[in-house]
């Protein structure tokens, strides 16, 4: 049990950040009723604007990620990047980010896996991936942007295209091979 | 106080976020948990009286952290079908209870004994005891049945 609870969270390899500490315990707290009301506002009033800040200002790649090996994939409009990915430094798996929304790294162990919230994507070490579908509840079917990352990541990532439909309504993804067979099938537990 | 809970960062960072990575799910989670419940405790210093060690007071905190992290992490899916590329299986965790595997990770990430586990969950040691024993079991039964 030892060995497969080392695998399940290996240990980290970069020390504690004291100061960090410290700067967050003198942060002044805001009382919650005060916080909701002024982030109320200021969805109201400034929703556009804020989101394209978020979307500036919002999560880089993890620490832990080698970023001498960086990926990326590009909207096929605007090219703007929309995820990035790299190998984990001093793991066996890889770091990501995606639309400065959402980031973390991913051990080699895990099958499969889609997050659910926006944006949804996803990831499979199974290199026979070629492409993918995700199913909503109601049936709409969803194409998704396949891609493989070869070398130390080895990993195949996948986001939908296109307009986000709403990730909570996802029942299941299905990827498959070249030939259209069915490699992995991801639902909703 | 500042100096003690410093001391007890520095020498136990690793440990605290490991046990934070495994109850969130998420190592990131985890790191981020653990830096908010030292903050948490510094701030909230004063309020600790003395019952109880500090690093059990400390551990209730990180772990509540980590309870948080959880709840508001992204759902996800992972497959469960038949590995195809020769991936070991992993430890069946989802048998346990959340008291179990917050158990399980205390004592194996964090070397805690029955009665740190104990202060640091406010339940009795002989709670600790019984609940490791069944989470034991459990993973057992259902790796015999892997392997059968």
């Amino acid at each position: 049990m030892n060995e497969i609870l080392d695998e399940l969270v290996p240990p980290f390899g970069r020390p504690g950040d004291w100061d960090d500490v410290l700067r967050r315990a003198a942060r002044r707290r805001v009382r919650p009723i005060v916080l909701a009301a002024v982030v109320a506002l200021a969805a109201v009033a400034v929703a556009p604007t804020l989101a394209g800040l978020l979307r500036h200002d919002g999560v880089g790649l993890p620490a832990e990620a080698d970023r001498s090996n960086v990926a990326v994939v590009l909207a096929p409009l605007n090219r703007k990047v929309i995820l990035e990915a790299a190998p984990w430094k001093g793991h066996d798996g890889f770091c990501y980010e995606v639309m400065h929304l959402r980031a973390g790294c991913v051990p080699r162990k895990t099958f499969g896996a889609v997050i659910t919230k926006p944006p949804l994507f996803g990831w499979t070490f199974d290199d026979r991936v070629r492409s993918g579908v995700a199913t909503m509840f109601g049936g709409r079917r969803v194409p998704l942007t396949v891609k493989h990352f070869g070398g130390r990541m080895d990993v195949t990532l996948f986001l939908v295209r296109g307009r986000l439909p709403i990730p909570h309504l996802l029942k299941s993804v299905v990827l498959r091979d070249a030939n259209g067979k069915v490699v992995l099938r991801l639902r909703r537990p | 106080m500042i100096d003690e809970l410093e001391a007890l960062y520095r020498s136990r960072v690793q440990e605290f976020r490991r046990v934070a990575a495994a109850i969130a799910g998420d190592r990131e989670l985890g790191c981020e948990a653990v830096q908010e419940a030292f903050a948490k405790a510094l701030r909230r210093r004063r309020s600790h009286r003395g019952t109880g060690t500090l690093e059990a007071w400390v551990w209730r905190i990180v772990v509540n952290a980590a309870r948080d992290a959880r709840r508001r992490r992204p759902v996800v899916m992972e497959s469960r079908a038949a590995s195809s590329n020769g991936h070991a299986p992993t430890l069946p965790l989802e048998l346990l209870t959340e008291r179990q595997r917050e158990i399980v990770f205390l004592h194996y990430y964090a070397d805690l004994d029955y009665a740190s586990i104990a202060d640091a969950l406010e339940i009795s040691p002989g709670t600790v005891g019984a609940t490791l024993t069944a989470a034991r079991k459990t993973l057992r039964r259902a790796h015999e049945e892997v392997e059968a």
